[in-house]
């Protein structure tokens, strides 16, 4: 079977799945100084991680780049020219309110899919995307059953795995298992985490917290909201757009104001006493949150920066998770 | 008095504007000597040199005059729009209600360079969590906080979607300090599919026709916001009559380049170039003035092209230059070291194309709005500035990195790539901060090699 890869959370995996197709949402390594995208100056470390995958990784058939941020819109024309993959750039828009805005990310959808049956997918019928959208859903739900009673880093883990391979394989972790109740409870958010990043978890815990939401785009923020099984029998493509694309929040949009008002009530049901900001160096969209997150939400902030893959950033940010959860103690 | 072509500095301009004055010249309300702006804080421009035409001088008091002028439309009770990351559309549906002024916050880009630093604006934005890590229209967030550069406008739009992450994460912090802003969206320009219904863009891009029908639903969210902000309709005819205006600034424009970029001699300076170049995105706050403004300009120019006269050696090496430059007097440096600018792709090539007038006004506008070459791939800006390139007959194209700009990192080795291969001729890349004057060695160094290659090229 085709696999076809991305790392945007708004390109939905069941669309792919039920075009006979495989998807896999992939976390990319920190790519090192070689592969074809050097560090440079400006360039976010998850850009580069992510074009250096697509570039010189053989086990897929094609890729989707979507155009949430600039950088990643300009990344598709490196992949274009120095990649082998088909390529697929999908707009995702930035508004939301609008229902051309709405309007415009199904079409994109419905590209996508011509995209798909050109590499040889299947037109999936209606049947076929009910059954993966409800197979899917049913594994998202056993995942956020699990939230509790995993390891912060295992459960991150766990998402990320149903992600790249679409099976949560959760049930059989959980069982026979008692909540976890110890450590500070801990936010973390940010955008995309590097396969190495999710290290950072393991260093919370160590330090004497626990990750109750993982709001990054790879941990649950970046999941669709559960579908309406009665919408989704109607009109499943619909539902899926509405899922995804109303269903995701994120610093992206504009305005974001939403991704404030989940924050607010996540932080609210989980007891959340503080929050790690992580962000890799040279991405202003998830940068320029940092200072409102500060204002806005009532809670101590730390603030990781990382470019990746560097051994000083990974010392500065276990001394610096250390000491937060100290003055949270 | 000589009326010979060149650059003079500041402090000769005085000199020189009394002897205009002497001679009868003719000024707007705006005018007088250019000197007085120092005293607003402007102190880059000690160290700038400029035309020394009359219409230079008009180009130079209109530019910077800007904020009182808006000041005034309030006065009169006019409203004011900021049009925000949207180059030369939106100013085209505001000022075509007669009771609106529209203006470019974005603007606020060049305060750190034109005020040496000193209004501090940068030290704001870093306030509110806007580092050196975001490109130097970061002082545009210090320029609403404080009011002292514009007068805060009554709308403030912004297009998103296929911009720069810079701008999108500085608009939305802005709107988080509470000021409202309208968005819109552009979608990333892409190439129809096989047996998808195409359009021509003006410049020569093509968009599919549901990316030109989704902006101009775009556009009717906007018309429909300044039509509230005017109290008045925006009918076709109007907006048909904005259109023709705008039209008529960009036909000068095109002129302007036409004769600037391919003369034997060059016949204005760079930096004036770039003034006239921007006056396109939203006339400077006044539309009728830009077009006596460039009316005036071109005038000199054809009269300079005729006499064969200029203000560069007539062999200086034709540079191409991508991006506008953080600290206008690079390019004063780049004539210093004997180049001259014959091309340009100051990230708003769109706002200097004729708006198809056959059209149904708002259906042409978004057509305009599409054609940006920021919003479609870099390949595309790449041809489309190989298509200058040989209008122009450049030989060497200029890349300026804007520091922190989200579309620097990686365009600069797409469009070096495509230039290479499709017109063979080198290209430069350098990094221009606000204030160049600690590496102003290394930038005049690596200019003066750019322009060694090129005559060396032109023994091949
Ligand atoms: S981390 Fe930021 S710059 Fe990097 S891909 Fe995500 S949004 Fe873009
Ligand atoms: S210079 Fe570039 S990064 Fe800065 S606002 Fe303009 S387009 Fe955006």
């Amino acid at each position: 079977m085709k696999t076809i890869i991305y790392t945007c959370p708004y390109v939905p995996a069941e669309w792919i799945a039920a075009h006979g197709l495989r998807p896999s949402r992939i976390i990319p390594d920190a790519a090192g100084s070689t592969g074809p995208v050097v560090p440079i100056e400006g360039v976010c470390p998850y850009v580069r991680g992510f074009v250096n995958e697509v570039i010189t990784g053989t086990q897929a058939s094609a890729v989707v780049v979507t155009t949430v941020c600039d950088q990643m819109r300009r990344a598709f024309d490196i992949v274009v020219r120095k990649g082998k993959l088909a390529a697929f750039l999908m707009n995702v828009p930035s508004t939301w309110q609008s229902v051309a805005a709405q309007k415009l990310y199904l079409d994109e959808l419905k590209r996508l899919g011509r995209f798909l049956i050109g590499l040889g997918g299947e037109s999936p019928s209606t049947d076929a995307l009910v059954k993966i959208m409800l197979e899917y859903d049913t594994a998202r739900t056993s995942i956020l059953a699990a939230r509790g009673y995993l390891t912060s880093r295992r459960y991150s883990e766990a998402i990320a795995r149903f992600n790249r391979d679409g099976k949560s394989g959760i049930t059989r972790d959980i069982t026979d298992k008692k909540p976890l109740t110890d450590g500070i409870p801990l936010l973390i958010i940010g955008g995309p985490l590097l396969r190495e990043d999710f290290e950072i978890l393991d260093v919370v815990e160590n330090s004497g917290g626990r990750i109750v939401l993982d709001a990054t785009e790879t941990g649950e923020r970046g999941m669709c909201a559960k579908f309406d099984r009665r919408r989704l029998r109607d009109d499943p493509l619909m539902e899926l757009a509405n899922a995804y694309f109303g269903g995701i929040q994120d610093a992206f949009r504009r305005p974001n104001s939403e991704l404030y008002n989940w924050l607010k009530r996540e932080i609210a049901a989980r007891g959340a006493r503080g929050i790690v900001f992580h962000r890799y160096v040279w991405c202003d969209i998830w940068h320029a949150e940092l200072r409102r997150l500060k204002d806005c939400i009532d809670l101590p902030v730390l603030d990781i920066d990382t470019a990746g893959d560097n051994e000083t950033y990974k010392h500065r940010t276990e001394n610096r998770i250390r000491v937060f959860l100290e003055m949270l103690q | 008095m000589s009326n010979t072509p060149k650059q003079i500095t500041l402090q000769e301009w005085d000199q020189r504007y009394e002897q205009l004055q002497r001679a009868g010249m003719h000024q707007p309300d705006y005018g007088g000597p250019l000197g007085r702006h120092v005293e607003d804080g402007d102190y880059r421009l000690l160290k700038l040199r400029y035309d020394n035409s009359a219409a230079a001088l008009r180009l130079w008091n209109f530019l910077l005059t800007e904020e009182q002028r808006l000041y005034q439309a309030r006065t009169r009770g006019k409203k004011i729009v900021g049009t925000m990351k949207d180059l030369g559309t939106v100013p085209v549906m505001a000022y075509s209600l007669d009771n609106l002024v529209a203006f470019y916050p974005d603007g606020a880009w060049w305060i750190p360079c034109v005020m040496e630093l000193s209004a501090g604006l940068l030290s704001i934005a870093d306030s509110l969590g806007i580092d050196e890590s975001f490109c130097p229209v970061r002082a545009m967030l210090g320029a609403f906080v404080t009011g002292a550069h514009f007068p805060i406008p009554d709308l403030l739009t912004c297009s998103v979607g296929a911009t720069c992450d810079d701008f999108s994460a500085i608009a939305q912090r802005l709107n988080s300090l509470g000021y409202p802003i309208l968005w819109w969206e552009i979608p990333h320009r892409r190439s129809p599919e096989h047996n998808e219904p195409a359009v021509k863009l003006p410049g020569g891009f093509s968009a599919p026709k549901c990316q030109v029908e989704f902006v101009k639903s775009q556009l009717e969210l906007v018309k429909t916001a300044l039509e509230e902000l005017a109290g008045e309709s925006l009918d076709e005819k109007k907006l048909s009559a904005g259109i023709q205006k705008a039209n008529q600034v960009r036909a000068y424009l095109a002129e302007l380049r036409q004769l600037a970029f391919t003369a034997k001699v060059c016949p204005l300076p760079a930096l004036e170039m770039l003034v006239a170049e921007m006056l396109a995105i939203h006339f400077c706050s006044d539309r009728d003035e830009t077009v006596i403004v460039l009316k005036e300009l071109v005038g000199e120019v054809r009269s300079r092209v005729k006499a064969g006269k200029g203000v560069l050696a007539a062999d200086a090496a034709r540079i191409f230059w991508v991006n506008p430059v953080a600290d206008l007097q690079v390019m004063n440096l780049l004539e210093d070291c004997g180049g001259r600018i014959c091309g340009t792709e100051y990230l708003f090539s769109h706002a200097l194309d004729t708006i198809p007038e056959d059209l149904p006004p708002t259906e042409a506008l978004a057509r305009i709005a599409l054609a940006d070459p920021m919003v479609g791939s870099s390949v595309d800006r790449a041809e489309r500035i190989c298509t200058d390139i040989r209008r122009f007959g450049s030989e060497a194209v200029l890349l300026s990195r804007i520091p922190g700009a989200s579309h620097c990192a990686l365009e600069g080795e797409v469009i070096t790539e495509v230039v290479q291969a499709n017109v063979d001729i080198p290209v430069l890349e350098i990094e221009v901060p606000p204030v160049t004057d600690s590496i102003r060695p290394t930038l005049r160094t690596r200019l003066e090699a750019l322009v060694e290659t090129v005559i060396e090229r032109r023994k091949r």
